[in-house]
């Protein structure tokens, strides 16, 4: 199956959600207009990133009334976008909402909030616990959130649960300025190539632009294929809508030439995971 | 010695997105900045100039008696070059009206009181041009604190505050700045003779790979010391920083309440921004 798929790097304002959901508004009239069946955001497309003290006074629950002008539009074009979700367990996630036909198809909370450094998000956002698959008419999606993208395990899971494609939507700071590119852009993109060529995925990384407080976001969003191609480059500092048309027979082919998902096991994972966490108390 | 070489062709689109983004979500289109004709400021004049075009930017150049007259003239040759606006503001009088009265005046009172001066004007000039107001502070300076509290560090913006001097340097070679203006003696002009290197009691080149290895790779002082540096420097360029770290937060309030401004009151810059 072929998909276009939109790649949305936008520069959201930081807190100012009505504004944002404008703007998400927009481009999706242009994607639609473009003939794409699926447009992605990044991270907290709809609220912006830093928002420290902030993030409570933007929080909403997936079902909010507020996201109908956008579920509206999912008539025409499935969309996924990021916002600071008000769980119905009283606490605050950092999430990404998929939805198709005007209704929600899935919300995934981010796992890993980095905290260190220049990142305060467990400081105001409570940790997600689920990698799922969720199947939309295009095929198995998965979505992932920034930090998320770096720890290998995560993929493995949508892996495991045959997704096709990922969604791994960033708001990643621009750091490293001695290459040719930035050094966060390289780490990505080596990470990406990677996986898209061990599990013979899709995925399509969408990282924000803009500055919030002296942070640089770098934008760099792009898809990476079973094969190793990235399409749709969108280039950096700039907000950008980008076209991919993807076609999932790829992951078919690669799984013939490289045959490594027919070779894994499951049960020699989960074996030996439990061991290890019996040894180690559970512990990283 | 450590390899200070950045890309500066990234850095330089990074920066001008930076300037162009802040100030523009900040409801303005132009911006004020002290120029001295030192290069830190010569380099966020040229800076300012490319992200905002040169009717956007207004130089204003604020000399005191002693100051240094090159100073001066590498300021205006730059405000001719880039073509942006600008204003000479003589500080003598104003300044002298205060000074004169003061029996004991020291050299670091009086380089604080001019520093000071400047920022009173730079400020009062950026309503009436309805600008915000550039700063030139780099991250030697930052680190260190190594500049007048309330006077030059006071600014909207840090734009090339993430930059070693090392690395000033050799980005005004990229930015084309004129050498003559590279190769003067870094100083802060307030009073004759002065110069940084001299004041800080060791070269940039030193004290910035003291810095990188202290702040950037968490290397301790017992490490930098055995690679070579003297005791006396590293811990006079590192005892700065924690003896001027006041000039880089905000004042202490002493919290009772559930919500205390700079502590768990935690709004960011850039809101609605």
């Amino acid at each position: 199956m072929k998909i276009k798929i939109a790649l949305a790097q936008i520069n959201p304002l930081l807190g100012d959600i009505e504004k944002n959901r404008e703007k998400h508004l927009e481009f999706i009239e242009k994607a639609i207009e473009n003939n794409a069946q699926i447009i992605v955001f990044p991270e907290l497309s709809i609220t912006g990133y830093r928002l420290k003290d902030f993030t409570m006074e933007v929080a909403l629950p997936a079902d909010s009334n507020f996201f109908n002008p956008i579920l509206k539009q999912s008539k025409k074009i499935d969309i996924a976008f990021g916002f600071v979700e008000r769980g119905k367990d009283k606490n605050i996630y950092n999430s990404a909402m998929y939805v198709e036909n005007q209704s929600i198809k899935s919300v995934y909370r981010k796992i890993y909030l980095p905290t260190h450094g220049m990142f305060q998000e467990l400081r105001f956002m409570g940790r997600g616990e689920k990698v799922t698959t969720f199947k939309t008419r295009y095929g198995n999606f998965s979505m992932l959130i920034c930090r998320d993208l770096f720890h290998p395990s995560l993929l493995f899971l949508t892996y495991a649960q045959k997704t096709d494609v990922v969604l791994g939507m960033s708001s990643m700071p621009l750091r490293g300025v001695t290459g040719e590119k930035p050094a966060i852009q390289e780490t990505v993109e080596k990470a990406i190539d990677t996986y898209t060529n061990f599990f013979s995925q899709f995925i399509v990384f969408v990282n924000r632009v803009g500055f919030e407080d002296g942070l640089g976001f770098y934008g760099g969003s792009f898809v990476g294929t079973p094969l190793g191609k990235k399409l749709a480059f969108a280039g950096i500092l700039q907000e950008k809508l980008t076209f991919a048309t993807i076609d999932l027979e790829e992951i078919y082919k690669k799984r013939q030439l490289f045959p490594l998902a027919r070779e894994e096991d499951l049960n020699i994972v989960q074996n030996n995971l439990s061991r290890i966490l019996e040894e180690n108390y559970g512990k990283f | 010695m450590e390899n200070f070489r950045l890309n500066y062709e990234l850095v330089k689109k990074f920066i001008i997105e930076f300037i162009k983004e802040e100030v523009h979500s900040n409801g303005f289109n132009r911006c004020v900045l002290g120029l001295s004709g030192g290069l830190d400021s010569v380099l966020v004049a040229y800076l300012s100039k490319e992200a905002l075009g040169k009717e956007n930017v207004k130089a204003i150049i604020m000399p005191y008696k002693t100051s240094n007259p090159a100073s001066k003239e590498d300021a205006l040759a730059t405000v001719t070059h880039l073509g942006i606006l600008h204003e000479t503001i003589d500080i003598t009088k104003i300044s002298d009206a205060y000074l004169k009265r003061e029996k004991e005046m020291t050299n670091i009172r009086m380089g604080n009181f001019l520093a000071r001066v400047r920022m009173s004007i730079l400020f009062d000039k950026s309503r009436e041009f309805k600008a915000l107001v550039m700063g030139t502070s780099n991250k030697s300076e930052l680190i260190l604190g190594y500049s007048t509290w309330h006077g030059d560090m006071a600014a909207s913006l840090y734009p090339i505050g993430d930059l070693y001097k090392t690395q000033i340097f050799e980005f005004a070679q990229f930015m084309q700045i004129p050498e003559k203006i590279i190769a003067k003696k870094p100083s802060a002009d307030l009073w004759p003779g002065q110069t940084d290197e001299k004041e800080l009691g060791a070269k940039y080149i030193q004290i910035d790979s003291i810095l990188t290895f202290y702040v950037d790779q968490r290397k301790t002082i017992d490490e930098i010391i055995a690679m070579g540096y003297s005791q006396k420097i590293v811990e006079n360029v590192l005892n700065r920083i924690k003896k001027n770290q006041f000039k880089k937060t905000l004042p202490p309030v002493a919290k009772f309440s559930p919500r205390t401004f700079g502590l768990d009151f935690l709004y960011p810059h850039d809101l609605g921004k």
